[in-house]
């Protein structure tokens, strides 16, 4: 394993300095990170980067936009779990901002250290999801501000039970949450609706505006469009060079959550699926990621990034629900209802046998190769499903590698072991490929 | 869920939010799965390491081959990959998961007494048996909560075996208050009970309409519901202002709170009620197992050390330190004492006389056999006193080995000791932060030099001298050459991980990329330091600050501790012997009460 390049440590010197400042001065940390966020906004947008497809450059501007915006206004941002549907606040005309966005950046700043050391310095478990300790550790120590409010559902995790709860008591901000039932049924979604109609009237209070219902309406139809555009790439992406990186793939998955609702995120959408149509054949191995992915890490990223070699080809955080034709009870003339569906049939609500069949589904549609589970530390949803999805999927053909690291935490990652594996789990399935194709 | 002859009535369950009482109404004897089980096998196979000991206790238990029923309940992430692994493995004759809300609004109540009545239908239908509504009631007992000195265990699930554990070393009855420990804070209404005994006319006696459900098992439901959800909520619940209830009731003398790995939910209250600091309370961190009892043991006792320094009366009073046989004459010949503290590394014995004067030390290592070295210990401090040890009338012993050390009146747990030793030697310190070799921790001390809190790390090596050790062995060389090379960095190198396994990996990486030695090993000093800096912000700590313990001599760890902590931290020449100091200061006062003195 080669040691960190030049920019790498560049950004651990500005980390460092973060981390030093942290307890003594959060003020100037503040301003520090945001204008190191500043800059990585200009850079995206003055100089995209050459190997990307247009709808990468695009997807990482439309990140670095939304996210930095929202810190940098912070007031008026709505910090909310990653499911959480955004477009009650689009159509409130608020920022929400999703906490691992946030959290994201703080690790791409190679600031988490400090941000974690924070969070558990207030008892935070050290065995708790890294990107809720090190929002944990950024809110307490007062490198954020105070947003309007927060909202969270329970998908995917018990953290966003606890972070939001507890930051909302911190902050004295409300906080609006929705519980989401295990099964799948209209009761399910109807009980949901509800939910999401007191978080609608707990954003009119934060906010003191009116919801234009209509307004929502157009967000979830917007919503609609772009989700069935973004199923109509799967098979797209069949033996094509997506030219993606593990960073640019979590930013597209994090826009996509977070803009849902708004037609940057549909023209997005679209974008992609021109690029993918318009792109040169791949030969190399494609491979299903399950959950996030630890995209900070060289060794790890240098195997799938921009490479003729293997490449990322779908994930089931921007999947975590393919809908199909007839299935769903409710379309976005009933707004409330067809956000709650979304919620209540996401592959990372339920039993750990609907996600499988999630990432089984995405591998027949792409014709990928293998799928890499990705177990980030403190995610006991993913992890304890690890094996039950592995053998399914193993039973169904595909090759599978259960991972386990940090998605955003450097000093929780063994990565010389995880390149190792991940390297090996390559070279095999490379080798299978070719006797396939033999054959 | 298979069908099959109705032949066992034990359903096994973990939440307390299962409904025992509907399955009583069916004839099941519900049974909580302890998962007190020596390892997890079966789950880190089938499900992962990084789950809670008790979800990973259960996959163990409940793979058992006498449970071939049980209900559990969607209360936490865990437990639900509990069911899959479970369901997967299709072995159970009757295994159903009940959806929980986690709100308690009237909509919730309305949903979950849907849930409750298609559990009930299943099992029904499962079992072939008929609700009887009058056992249901029978089952519905109300706890009432101990009104005598006790302590409250709270926090994640505890097993008999802790929850033993917890009184044996507190030395006070304990009142489990845990995610598991259930009971209904309401009774079953009369007219529920005169429906089982009365005919089957199907309506309710009054007129309040409150109880005009004509089937005896929706009558059920329609109360209990609401009462099942209405207990003292779990931390999984969104709205847990009402466990305020759990602190501050009556005859508490103060809380055990207990945490366990990759629980997260505890950890979060515990930290809430540290920083009220309202109750005397400890924290105790399992795995689920037993293998961390050492560490275990010396928290709970020196928590009941410190409740009955605070005039908690205890469960049972522990009896002043007997003399030995000789102490009569020892008072007359000039009086003595000895402290030994049997630590994981070296053991340490120091002599005191009467006037509080050191007579003799002595400093060996542990080794193997804690007993074997602690008797070599007392011998050459014996020897070096010129006292025979007749002459010694009264030994305390402290540290890990303190309970198996031949000869010893009484044992102190270290965390005591070191308090007392602290302030022995720095009277104006208000903090001690003692890195052992084992373990690591921070005691936060009143004025008056007694524990006001404190501290210990988790039973890995994280930020102790083993850690330490470990690094110098990594980059080859002895620990003294490991601290003095330390102070001659130039470079600072950051280490982020504090998991002996990684930051090797992380050492070996920069000794790779030809980062200068010095530099590496001031990242490990900080890195040590900022572990243990977090660690002190748990408890409170405040300058003056005394640090103990054997990696005290490590002065780059001791500049870095000062940095981080923006105060100077203190170490005095006698700093490894604190322990045993201690442990004498609690032997002279021992024999100071044996004698009548104030």
């Amino acid at each position: 394993m080669a040691g960190p390049s030049a920019g790498e440590r560049l950004i651990g010197w500005y980390g460092g300095i973060a981390e030093k400042n942290l307890s003594s001065r959060p003020a100037f940390v503040r301003n520090w990170l945001m204008l190191g966020f500043q800059a990585m906004r200009g850079k995206v947008h003055l100089a995209p980067y050459g190997d990307l497809l247009p709808s990468g450059n695009h997807g990482y501007q439309l990140f670095m936009d939304f996210v930095v915006g929202a810190l940098a206004d912070f007031d008026n941002a709505v910090v909310t779990s990653v499911f959480t549907p955004n477009e009650i606040f689009h159509a409130l005309g608020a920022r929400p901002v999703t906490a691992e966005a946030v959290a994201s950046f703080a690790s791409g700043a190679q600031a988490e250290g400090g941000f974690i050391a924070a969070a558990e310095g207030r008892g935070i478990p050290e065995t708790y999801c890294s990107y809720h300790r090190i929002l944990m550790g950024m809110a307490t120590s007062g490198v954020l501000g105070k947003p309007r409010m927060l909202a969270s559902c329970s998908v995917a995790c018990d953290a966003n039970n606890l972070t939001f709860k507890t930051l909302g008591r911190f902050w004295g901000v409300p906080h609006a949450y929705v519980d989401v039932p295990y099964d799948v049924s209209r009761d399910s979604v109807l009980y949901v609706a509800d939910e999401l109609r007191e978080m609608a009237h707990a954003a009119e209070d934060a906010f003191s505006r009116k919801l234009d219902e209509e307004r929502l309406r157009q967000a979830c139809a917007c919503s609609e469009r772009t989700i069935r555009e973004l199923a109509a790439t799967l098979p797209t992406r069949r033996g094509r060079y997506l030219a993606n990186t593990m960073t640019i793939d979590m930013m597209e998955m994090l826009d996509l959550h977070l803009l849902l609702g708004l037609p940057e995120c549909e023209d997005l959408a679209h974008e992609m699926q021109r690029d993918f149509l318009a792109a040169a054949p791949y030969e190399g191995v494609n491979l299903v990621w399950a959950h996030v992915s630890p995209y900070f890490l060289e060794s790890i990223g240098e195997l799938v990034n921009t490479s003729k070699t293997s490449q990322i080809v779908a994930s089931d955080m921007m999947f975590e629900h393919v809908p199909t034709d007839g299935e769903a009870w409710f379309d976005a003339s009933s707004p409330f209802e067809f956000m709650a569906e979304r919620l209540v049939r996401s592959c990372f609500n339920g039993p750990a046998t609907r996600r499988a069949d999630c990432i089984e589904h995405l591998a027949r549609e792409t014709n990928a190769d293998a799928v890499v589970l990705f177990c980030h530390w403190g995610c006991k949803q993913t992890a304890g499903a690890a094996q039950l999805i592995r053998r399914q999927l193993e039973g169904a053909g595909w090759p599978v590698l259960v991972l386990d690291g940090d998605a955003c935490d450097r000093a929780n990652c063994m990565e010389g072991q995880m390149s190792t594996r991940f390297s090996a789990f390559l070279e095999m399935v490379e080798k299978r490929k070719q006797e396939d194709k033999r054959s | 869920m298979q069908s099959g002859q109705y032949e066992h009535r034990e359903v096994f369950y973990a939440c307390k939010y299962t409904p025992i009482e509907l399955l009583a109404g069916f004839g099941a004897t519900p049974r909580i799965a302890e998962a007190d089980v020596a390892s997890f096998a079966y789950a880190d196979a089938l499900a992962h390491p990084n789950l809670c000991g008790y979800g990973k206790g259960l996959i163990e238990r409940m793979m058992a081959a006498d449970v071939r029923e049980a209900v559990l309940v969607t209360c936490c992430d865990v437990v639900r990959r509990v069911y899959d692994v479970l369901r997967a493995s299709a072995r159970m004759d009757f295994l159903y998961l009940l959806d929980l809300p986690h709100r308690r609004g009237p909509a919730e109540v309305a949903l979950f007494r849907r849930r409750l009545r298609a559990l009930a239908d299943a099992y029904a239908a499962y079992s072939g048996a008929q609700f009887d509504v009058g056992a249901a009631c029978a089952a519905c007992g109300t706890g009432v909560g101990r009104a005598d000195n006790h302590v409250t265990l709270m926090g994640a699930h505890a097993s008999a075996s802790l929850v033993a554990e917890v009184e044996k070393g507190v030395g006070m009855p304990v009142e489990n208050a845990t995610c598991t420990s259930r009971h209904l804070k309401v009774s079953p209404p009369p007219q529920l009970a005169r429906m089982a005994a009365g005919p089957a006319c199907g309506t309710c006696c009054d007129n309040t309409g409150a109880m005009a459900a004509a089937d005896p098992l929706d009558a059920f439901l329609d109360w209990y519901a609401p009462a099942l959800l209405g207990q003292i909520p779990c931390m999984r619940m969104d709205d847990v202002a009402e466990r305020d209830e759990l602190v501050g009731e009556r005859g508490q003398r103060g809380v055990v709170y207990h945490t366990m790995k990759f629980c997260d939910y505890y950890g979060f209250e515990y930290g809430a009620l540290a920083e009220k600091d309202e109750i005397p309370m400890v924290k105790i961190e399992t795995d689920g197992t037993s293998q961390s009892e050492g560490q275990l043991r010396t928290r709970l006792e020196a928590f009941g050390e410190t409740l009955r320094a605070r005039g908690g009366a205890a469960h049972h009073e522990e009896p002043a330190p007997a003399t030995t046989g000789n102490s009569l004459d020892a008072a007359k010949a000039g009086t003595y004492v000895m402290g030994v503290d049997s630590g994981s590394t070296s053991t340490d014995v120091v002599i005191m006389d009467a006037n509080r004067d050191i007579v003799a030390t002595v400093i060996v290592p542990t080794g193997a056999r804690a007993a074997d070295a602690a008797a070599r210990a007392m011998d050459e401090a014996l020897s070096k006193a010129g006292l025979a040890a007749g002459d010694v009338a009264m030994r305390v012993s402290t540290g890990y080995g303190r309970d198996n050390i031949e000869g010893m009146d009484s044992s102190v747990t270290e965390i005591t000791c070191h308090a007392r030793g602290a302030h022995y030697l720095a009277p104006d310190a208000r903090s001690v932060i003692d890195i052992g070799g084992q373990d690591s921790k921070v005691i936060h001390l009143n004025a008056n030099g007694s524990v006001a809190g404190f501290v210990m790390n988790d039973k890995c090596a994280a930020g102790t001298g083993r850690f330490m050790e470990a690094m110098a062995r990594v980059l080859e060389m002895d620990l003294d050459e490991f601290c003095r090379r330390g102070l001659e960095w130039r470079h600072e190198v950051r280490i982020t991980s504090m998991c002996t396994v990684f930051a090797e990996s992380e050492v070996v990486s920069l000794v790779a990329a030809n980062t200068p030695t010095p530099d590496v090993i001031h990242g490990l000093d900080v890195s040590v330091a900022r572990k243990t800096a977090t660690l002190a912000s748990r408890v409170g700590a405040e300058p003056p600050y005394l640090m103990t313990g054997g990696v005290a001599q490590n002065e780059g760890v001791v500049r870095a501790l000062s940095e981080v902590l923006k105060a100077p931290v203190a170490t005095h020449a006698d700093s490894q012997l604190c322990g045993a100091i201690g442990a004498a200061l609690i032997g002279l006062d021992a024999l100071g009460k044996r004698n009548g003195e104030k």
